[in-house]
């Protein structure tokens, strides 16, 4: 197993961070700091074939995560998700490395 | 420039799905050779910490003049703070991270990866190289040829990916490629701008505060 204690601020901070910087993020659209216009890519989507074909792209998460309304919700998910991959991937990097010595 | 689920052709889709697992198989090779030459024990938590900040900053959506926006990709900023296979790796774990929330396909996560992870992340860091090699035969400070060079190799690589993604569209039929090629190049061109600014200023604060972080020094030949 990994030594999870010797990582306990690396792994801190990752949650820290993404949460601080979504909350930071929601802040920054709700005050209109940051927009909420189209990227690069939906603009040139947007221009060529209109803004309902883009909204309707088929989506493979539609049915598994389709049953989620609310859009709080989704983004509480969304960051316990977020946090829980990017743990791991670094989790799996750390167990690797440990199991090689 | 997160290509969304449902654009892309099948072989397109493919195609680039195993060009990308091949580059990130060479990145993990790559980067298991760093690991044992670094302190890997501070660089593996550094990688996590990058991504999880990197993961954040790409929804920061900043407004860009013509009823558009434009957010941070970092592939350029990863490769030089990180390295090239390492910027790959990372973008890969963002994207994957962000196709949950809808912002790129997960289907596309291969072709994402090739526009953001490879050509920004390891062609970015080859212009950032090569950028450097130039502002070396100047008498400029290191950090300000490194800070340059990230904003320069940022913008191109950028306006390199646009290209790639407005090719992708284009073979996938969505748009045809004589629409979509102009129409991303002309749009990053600008939005790059946002891109440059960030990653430059990211790379200076970093040279500031703690310069034992940008980890390629010796691989980027600042003298």
């Amino acid at each position: 197993m990994v030594d999870l204690d010797k990582y306990k601020w690396p792994i801190l901070t990752i949650i820290i961070i993404t949460v601080v910087l979504m909350i930071m993020i929601a802040v920054g659209f709700t005050i209109g700091i940051l927009s909420e216009d189209p990227d690069g890519l939906e603009r040139v989507l947007i221009d060529a074939r209109g803004e309902t074909w883009v909204e309707n792209l088929p989506s493979p998460w539609e049915p598994i995560l389709g049953w989620i309304e609310s859009d709080y919700i989704a983004g509480i998910i969304g960051i316990i998700l977020s946090v829980v991959l990017i743990m791991s991937a670094f989790y799996l990097i750390t167990y690797l490395k440990k199991t090689q010595h | 420039m997160h290509i969304p689920d449902g654009l892309l052709d099948p072989v397109t889709t493919i195609v680039l799905w195993i060009v990308t697992i091949v580059i990130m198989f060479i990145s993990f090779k790559k980067i298991r050779k760093s690991f044992e030459e670094e302190d890997s024990e501070k660089l593996i938590p550094y990688i996590g910490v990058l991504a999880a900040t990197l993961f954040a900053f790409q929804f920061v959506n900043y407004p860009v003049p013509g009823g558009t926006s434009g957010h941070l990709v970092g592939g350029t900023l990863v490769g030089v703070i990180l390295g090239p296979w390492a910027a790959v790796i990372v973008i890969f774990m963002i994207l994957v991270v962000q196709s949950l929330f809808g912002d790129g396909g997960i289907t596309a996560i291969g072709a994402n990866t090739f526009n953001m992870g490879v050509i920004c992340g390891i062609v970015g860091f080859y212009i950032v190289k090569a950028l450097i090699l130039i502002l070396n035969k100047t008498n400029m400070e290191k950090q300000k040829k490194v800070t340059i060079a990230t904003a320069i190799g940022s913008y191109v690589s950028i306006v390199l990916a646009a290209l790639m993604a407005g090719i992708e569209i284009g073979i996938g039929g969505a748009i045809p490629m004589n629409i979509a090629v102009p129409a991303m190049v002309f749009w990053h061109l600008i939005i790059g701008i946002g891109e440059a600014i960030i990653s430059a200023f990211i790379v200076y604060f970093i040279y500031k505060v703690k310069p034992e972080f940008i980890t390629t020094e010796e691989m980027l030949g600042v003298k």
